[in-house]
């Protein structure tokens, strides 16, 4: 493991899905505590399954992966839920809760974790205006347009203040100016020491960002550049 | 922080169970059909088994004596027949004259028969003893004793023959109902648990796209199981509920067609049996949808 703890460290990961499909090999990755890194690659380049590895979703076939200098395959099943709450997830579906309004989703986070009522209705209300969506507490999801569920989801992930966001093709179901304001506000977060890791195929906004790519390529890192621009090969 | 927890997964069930309207409803009706099947045959169970009470009840061994036993001899045997408490339930003496009066009274008083019974001069009945045995399995014992006792001289004849054919049915009815009651019921609480687990499966099936997002979120698996078992149980108890009404309504139906088969009406052997009828609906009921619903969740939740 390096000198500097990171956050997020890959050692010589491997993930085969059964029965000999292999979809990352030889992954090594130090993330450090504060970065904003893209992940981009052609589909089937393994970029969700790195992410799941992280979110422990999936587990590695060969290799290790340490949070915070703690590796994941020594973390009990039973402890998981409480490991995933360090961790926040974002994803090109958006995952809400369709029968729960706007505030009813992002308190769910908070419920699991058995915060008191008067904490959620103080902190859920703060992190739905946070994202820009102070108006629209009460509305179901499916009275909100796409770039609104989506902030909505992100306003999930941030409301335990995890140390990581964790964004899978965040802005793929969303139109230009939606994707723009999300990573405006993605960037906004990582600006207050949040680590965010996003996988995505929108070449313009990866270019704008001008931060940390890794390229996937059949399942390994073909390129990892500090100040990267989208290329595929 | 654990009953804040309890709390809200219960109240999430319930949001649950009000929410999906019709499903609800179609859980609901397919559980009540299952519990009320159930309870029907343990209604018919009920009924069979007074009736067959009452006409046990009906049946007795009358040993009538010759005229020349006294009262006091007859007692002697009475008493001695009494303390075959295992066997025989009671023992009554009829004597002569009771004999007579029952007869009138069985002939409805007819004044063609007084007046011959008059003609007679006589009292033409005998005395007898009727034994009830506490099983009728026990009858041709109790007749073989008797016939065989010292007091067999006085014993003018047993009407015992002309019974046996009832006896025998009876016994055989009472086995074939019982058989039968269990096979049934047996089988209908099989397919009662096998409907009610594949309902509530559907509806836990049309949440499947929760259970990813709460995990990931960071709930732990029993978080995200007990709304379901709690909704499993609301479905069962209102379920149950609707099933009392349905049989009650059934045993207040068919109580007039019951009248002179069992020994009081059939409502109100029902309604002895109310308090069991509800808290064995109900435990029923609820432990149908408590299992069938954590039973059903656990493929959606690999961690």
């Amino acid at each position: 493991m390096p000198d500097i703890q990171p956050i997020i460290y890959f050692e010589n990961v491997a993930k085969t899905f059964p029965p000999d499909h292999a979809v990352l090999e030889d992954i090594n990755l130090t993330i450090q505590a504060g970065e904003f890194l893209s992940i981009v690659g052609a589909s089937g380049a393994g970029k969700s399954t790195l992410l799941k590895l992280i979110y422990a979703e999936e587990e590695p076939t060969a290799g290790e992966i340490y949070f915070n200098g703690r590796p994941l395959s020594r973390i009990n099943r039973k402890h998981l839920p409480f490991f995933r709450r360090n961790i926040g997830t974002v994803f090109q579906d958006f995952k809400l809760l369709p029968e729960r309004t706007a505030f009813e989703n992002v308190a769910y986070a908070l419920e699991v974790d058995g915060k008191s009522t008067e904490e959620i209705n103080q902190e859920v209300p703060e992190i739905l205006e946070i994202v820009g969506l102070g108006g629209k507490t009460r509305k179901f999801p499916r009275q909100l347009s796409g770039g609104e569920q989506q902030r909505v989801s992100l306003a999930r992930a941030l409301v335990h203040r995890p140390k990581v966001i964790i964004a899978d093709e965040p802005t793929g179901n969303l139109d230009p100016v939606s994707s723009s304001d999300l990573i405006q506000l993605l960037l906004e977060i990582n600006s207050f020491g949040t680590t965010v890791l996003m996988a995505t195929h929108n070449k313009n906004i990866v270019d704008k960002i001008g931060r940390r790519v890794i390229v996937l390529n059949n399942g390994r890192i073909a390129h990892d550049h500090n100040k990267g621009k989208y290329v595929l090969n | 922080m654990q009953t804040l927890k309890l709390w809200r997964t219960f109240k999430e069930g319930n949001d649950n169970f009000r929410r999906n309207g019709w499903l609800t409803f179609a859980t609901i009706s397919v559980i009540t059909l299952s519990l009320f099947i159930v309870s029907l045959s343990l209604l018919i169970g009920i009924v069979t088994q007074s009736i067959l009470q009452n006409m046990r009840d009906k049946v007795n061994v009358s040993v009538s004596f010759n005229p020349d036993v006294t009262e006091d001899r007859i007692m002697e045997i009475k008493n001695e027949l009494s303390k075959y408490k295992k066997e025989i339930s009671s023992v009554e003496y009829i004597s002569r004259d009771d004999a007579l009066k029952q007869f009138l009274a069985d002939s409805g008083n007819d004044p063609i028969i007084v007046k011959a019974v008059e003609e007679i001069g006589e009292n033409p009945l005998l005395a007898s003893l009727v034994i009830k045995a506490v099983a009728p399995e026990n009858y041709p014992l109790i007749v073989e004793q008797i016939k065989s006792s010292m007091f067999q001289n006085d014993i003018s004849r047993i009407n015992y023959a002309k019974n046996r054919k009832i006896f025998d049915r009876l016994d055989y009815i009472n086995k074939t109902t019982k058989e039968v009651g269990f096979v049934l019921g047996t089988l209908f609480i099989f397919i009662s648990i096998l409907i009610t687990f594949n309902t509530i499966r559907i509806t836990i099936y049309s949440h499947r796209q929760e259970f990813e997002v709460k995990r990931l979120v960071g709930a732990s698996n029993l978080y995200v199981r007990m709304p379901f078992v709690f909704e499993g149980a609301l479905y069962g108890l209102v379920a149950a509920l609707a099933t009392v009404a349905l049989v009650s309504g059934v045993a207040y139906y068919i109580s007039p067609f019951t009248q002179g088969a069992v020994s009081q009406s059939f409502i109100s052997l029902y309604l002895d049996y109310f308090g069991y009828v509800l808290s064995g609906v109900t435990l029923l009921g609820i432990s149908l949808g408590v299992i069938s619903s954590a039973i059903a969740i656990r493929r959606y939740l690999k961690t």
